[in-house]
């Protein structure tokens, strides 16, 4: 627990606010780490990063939003109902959220497809709000729909590899939000993210007599010594996410 | 008759919370109402202690109107495993209802954070109506697990727990190894009151 307090007034760690995930992964995450958040719709993906950065303000941490699958105020409405949203933070500008897809239009961006001057303008973009606004946790929900709007693998490959870089330098902690099909297990609609990531957390369902149970696992967290156990993940209005250990009794 | 078993009960259950961390209550399902009534009229004569009352097995609005006594009691809260499967929707602040009883891992969940609300010195109790219930809509092994899983986090928590487990036909061999875990076992038997 010291060691742990240490790690995190050393800025070495970043605690995610959640405490048992912090606790399975051994105090929090590596800070500078571009955490892929991995699951199909309905896992909880935006919820837990919703989270993770409201918890990240409570501790002083400025972080930022970037959404390109729902409108703001959709987003936020959806948060509302949640017992750690806090409209303070927003208003703030502790949690700043941001609609990627307007900042892409005023950049006069293609909306369907990038060049790879379009990447390059809107990496920049996303670099410049990260160190004007000093944050210190950054979301892009989703990774897999600014991917599609890249032509290439290597386009992937470069914009993330370089995004995932200027945020770490800033010592700035990311998740990127990664859309799959229901029960697969696979990380990404392209086959790279995963690999440019330092984390990956995997978002899944368990089908139990015909329920729905949220799973939680940590596939892989660079330089942190985490449980790769699968967690019941529980969604709740006053505490948002919690893990508990899944039952693995064959059934 | 129903008088003479339900103190007779009172007083077996009164003595064995007093001593054990961990009860299982064993009984035939004639005598379930009865049980109830005792274990509710235990709790609301013991208006210092927190209790919470896991519900597998009769709907809360259900065990509200055969407990007249019950809405005043400021002691205990429901978990309600059962209303929303049966689709009940209802919503009360003394109740947290679940919605199937094959959330296990979230009945344990909701458990632990009922608690967390207690104060540290305040006598806990656990009573989990039923075993039987469980294992009705869960595999057995599933319901072991989990049930390994809350008497040993109970116990950790200084909980005590009182499962409920009523006999029937056919789930003999799975009750009897549930029941087992328990540091005491209750049999009911209306000859032996």
């Amino acid at each position: 627990m010291e060691n742990e307090e240490r790690l995190v007034e050393e800025n070495r760690i970043c605690k995610t606010g959640i405490e048992e995930l912090d606790i399975q992964l051994g105090g929090g995450i590596p800070v500078g780490s571009t955490v892929l958040v991995v699951g199909s719709s309905g896992s909880g993906k935006t919820t837990l990063c919703m989270q993770y950065l409201i918890n990240g303000a409570n501790q002083g941490e400025r972080g930022v939003f970037f959404t390109i699958t729902e409108p703001l105020f959709k987003l936020t409405k959806n948060m509302e109902g949640f017992g750690f949203y806090n409209k303070k933070l927003i208003e703030s500008g502790m949690v700043n959220l941001i609609d990627l897809r307007i900042i892409s239009e005023r950049l006069g961006l293609d909306t369907e497809k990038y060049t790879v001057e379009d990447a390059s303008a809107l990496l920049d973009i996303l670099r410049d709000i990260a160190d004007e606004l000093n944050v210190k946790r950054l979301i892009i929900d989703s990774i897999t729909a600014l991917c599609y709007r890249l032509q290439t693998k290597e386009m992937i490959r470069d914009f993330i590899f370089k995004l995932g870089s200027s945020l770490a330098a800033m010592k700035c902690t990311t998740f990127l939000t990664s859309e799959v099909p229901p029960m697969t297990f696979q990380y990404s609609q392209y086959g790279i993210e995963e690999f440019i990531s330092d984390g990956i957390i995997f978002l899944g369902d368990y089908e139990r007599k015909g329920d729905l149970l949220r799973t939680f696992q940590t596939v892989k967290m660079r330089g942190a010594a985490h449980s790769r156990s699968k967690s019941a993940m529980v969604i709740s209005a006053k505490n948002g996410i919690e893990l508990v250990p899944l039952l693995k009794s064959r059934e | 008759m129903a008088n003479i078993l339900i103190d007779g009960l009172k007083e077996r259950i009164s003595n064995a919370f007093k001593i054990n961390q961990s009860i299982g209550i064993l009984l035939p399902g004639n005598n379930y109402s009865d049980l109830l009534q005792a274990i509710f009229e235990h709790i609301i004569n013991q208006p210092e202690d927190a209790w919470i009352y896991v519900t597998v097995a009769k709907p809360y609005d259900i065990l509200l109107k055969q407990y007249s006594f019950l809405p005043d009691a400021n002691n205990i809260k429901f978990i309600d495993c059962i209303s929303r499967a049966a689709g009940i929707l209802r919503s009360d602040p003394n109740c947290v209802y679940i919605e199937s009883p094959t959330m296990l891992e979230k009945i344990g969940l909701e458990i632990m954070n009922m608690f967390k609300e207690v104060d540290e010195d305040v006598k806990k109790y656990l009573i989990l109506d039923s075993l039987t219930n469980l294992i009705l809509y869960n595999d057995p092994g599933i319901v072991t697990e989990f049930f390994y899983h809350i008497v040993n986090i109970t116990r950790v928590k200084n909980i005590h727990t009182i499962s409920l487990a009523i006999e029937e036909e056919g789930l003999e061999k799975h009750l009897n190894r549930l029941i087992y875990l328990n540091d005491k076992i209750l049999r009911v038997r209306d000859s032996f009151i």
